[in-house]
């Protein structure tokens, strides 16, 4: 062995990383210990992309427009593949906390000088460029040979979604950090959890684009932020939202990220305070 | 206690009550306590005080339940305290937590701060970015501790893959990577075989030494106790039970002391000594046991020296652990008569 390797050997260590950066990085290095869950889910994504796909061509029946609907039948396909992509983009741990509050493992976390909150975002973001790279960006490419999905021509609506996705991902990450915080004052959060994913599931835009709810049902949909997480980035993304409205959309957003990161970084205040280690 | 300004942590009248409720079991109980509960107080920690100097290797001792755990868990500033003061290295850990984090290190022995699903190595490298360890000291650090714990054959491997020993010499390390002024050891040695145990020991006492790092120290095993602790306090209840050097725990409460005599063959003459009882008598090797309050070890020495041939001497005197358990056992009073049985020959 060289006298070069021997050093290697003794001192195994890179040169110093900024902690989020390596909080990124390592949230990133520890998803691939999870091989089998990783081939899982983009099966599991290409079923689901099948199944909204194929359905929603049975409502058209083969035609090109639907009475009531404000899509084309490609659009709809389009709608479809990419609001299930960009849910597939989203996906993160969402009870931590919880979990590590009821273990008792956060007391390992709460010793490190460093800010909980950012950790863990960090932590969701190196998640996120992990699904990015290892499922999003695949099953982009299989569903655009094998379904109808049409990617947008003008660069404009690239920059747009870009935005929308960065805002609505953030208005996703801040509702689950706050609804996880919930676990500082209850010991069972289950069915806070199961109110979160109904309201998710309903109102995202994720299954169902607003569209199609009932007239009166949209401003109350609109005094919520869930539509704010997958059916405005994907709308901009299809062109089914353009120009001011897309801005107008936009600046929505982002009050909503400015309103919950205020909330949730009070909550966070008074959970810190509130603070119980359980466990011995 | 001693306030001087040597001391690194200062505990005045410290408390922490928690609220259990009682609840009512059965069917019809738990339709009551959806309506009204029962709360009790439990007083975890009861208004403690004391303050360790710089370099102390403190023992903090209890039995299950006592609030040693709970004390633990408010020093490092991870617990709110219900009504006292802390202060550690100049910080209140639960007001500058992140402060106070860097001036500690801080094993569980349950738990582990390592990240479950990488390999050491990485763990490592992650502790020294929330640390910001300036690259020479981590350097020296890590490869000090990585020799001394023999952390080589393990760094590759995942943390969910090591055994407990293993593991519990890479938290070790975690603790003390950056090269912490205090570090608090919550019960480090469960679960590990002697050979372990011995192990950690040897290497607590050189961090304590040659690092100068004071230690607190949490654990029901006596030995670890005896071998490492120059002080310690023994809670009971959440209230203090005992404090003070391990020495001045024999001498406070171990009034009794036995010698064992082995004669030259050719001496088969007694011993008898006023106030020293002779115990149990071979040909050649006699019990003795007596009250140091009635007279000293040395002077019943001498004597025995003077007047006959003796080959070999050993004293013996209750184990720590032994004295310990009779605190517990019988509160303090009680244990200023305790008796030599269980150790003794
Ligand atoms: N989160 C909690 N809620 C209610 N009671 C608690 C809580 N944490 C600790 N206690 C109680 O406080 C007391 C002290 O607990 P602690 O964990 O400090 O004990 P310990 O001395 O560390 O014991 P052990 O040797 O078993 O680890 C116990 O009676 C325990 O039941
Ligand atoms: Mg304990």
């Amino acid at each position: 062995m060289s006298s070069e390797n021997t050093h290697t050997d003794t001192f195994p260590f890179g040169p110093a990383k900024p902690v989020y950066l390596n909080f990124i990085e390592k949230s990133f290095q520890k998803q691939i210990a999870y091989k089998f869950e990783y081939f899982v889910g983009v099966l599991n994504g290409l079923l689901f992309i099948f199944v909204f796909t194929s359905l929603w061509n049975a409502i058209y029946a083969g035609a090109d427009t639907l009475e009531g609907s404000p899509f084309t039948r490609s659009q709809m396909i389009s709608y479809a593949v990419f609001a299930m992509l960009f849910r597939i983009s989203m996906t993160m741990e969402d009870n931590e906390i919880g979990r590590k509050i009821r273990t008792g493992a956060i007391s390992m976390d709460f010793i490190k000088p460093v800010s909980y909150p950012l950790m863990l975002f960090s932590e969701a973001i190196g998640q996120t460029l992990f699904h990015w790279f290892t499922r999003v960006i695949p099953l982009s490419i299989i569903s655009l040979l094998a379904f109808d999905a049409v990617m947008p021509q003008a660069p404009s609506a690239y920059v747009l979604t870009a935005i929308a996705w960065v805002l609505g991902y953030s208005i996703l990450y801040i509702i689950n950090f706050g609804f996880s915080l919930l676990a500082f004052w209850f010991t069972e959060v289950f069915s806070f959890q199961l109110m979160k994913f109904g309201l998710f599931t309903l109102f995202s835009g994720g299954i169902v684009p607003i569209d199609f709810f009932p007239d009166f049902a949209k401003p109350l949909i609109a005094l919520i932020p869930f539509q704010y997480i997958l059916y405005v980035p994907t709308s901009i993304f299809i062109g089914h939202i353009q120009g001011a409205e897309a801005i107008r959309l936009l600046l929505i957003q982002a009050v909503w990220v400015f309103t919950l990161g205020f909330i949730c970084w009070r909550v966070w205040k008074a959970a810190q305070k509130k603070l119980i280690i359980q466990g011995g | 206690m001693m306030s001087d300004d040597n001391s690194i942590i200062r505990v005045n009248n410290l408390s922490r009550h928690f609220t259990v409720a009682d609840g009512k079991s059965g069917f019809i109980g738990s339709i009551q306590n959806l309506f009204s509960r029962r709360y009790t107080t439990k007083k975890a920690v009861d208004d403690i005080s004391f303050s360790i100097a710089k370099g102390d290797f403190v023992g903090y001792v209890g039995e299950n339940g006592a609030g040693k755990s709970t004390t633990i868990k408010m020093l490092t500033g991870i617990l709110v305290p219900t009504s006292g003061k802390i202060v550690v290295a100049g910080n209140v850990p639960h007001i500058n937590r992140a402060q106070n984090a860097r001036n500690i290190g801080v094993v569980f022995g349950q738990r582990t701060q390592l990240w479950w699903d990488l390999p050491v190595l990485e763990s490592f490298d992650l502790l020294r970015s929330i640390f910001r360890v300036p690259e020479d000291d981590f350097k020296r650090n890590f490869e000090e501790l990585s020799e001394t714990l023999e952390l080589g054959p393990l760094l590759k491997v995942p943390v969910r893959k090591l055994s407990l020993g293993q593991r519990m010499r890479c938290d070790l390390t975690a603790a003390l990577l950056h090269n912490p002024r205090i570090l608090f050891l919550d019960e480090p040695t469960i679960g590990l075989d002697i050979i372990a145990k011995d192990y950690v020991r040897k290497f607590l006492k050189m961090v304590n030494k040659e690092r100068e790092t004071t230690i607190i120290l949490t654990t029901h095993d006596m030995d670890d106790i005896e071998a490492l602790c120059s002080r310690i306090i023994i809670l009971d209840q959440g209230k203090i039970a005992y404090d003070g050097s391990t020495e001045k725990l024999k001498i406070d409460y171990v009034r009794e002391k036995a010698i064992e005599i082995e004669l030259h063959e050719d001496d088969t003459g007694t011993i008898s000594i006023p106030n020293v009882k002779l115990v149990k008598s071979t040909a050649n090797k006699k019990w003795l046991r007596f009250n140091q309050d009635d007279i000293s070890v040395q002077e019943v020495v001498s004597q025995i020296m003077r007047e006959r041939r003796v080959k070999d001497i050993a004293i013996h005197e209750p184990k720590v652990g032994d004295i310990i358990k009779n605190i517990y056992a019988n509160g303090k009073a009680a244990s200023q008569q305790t008796k030599l049985q269980k150790t003794l020959p």
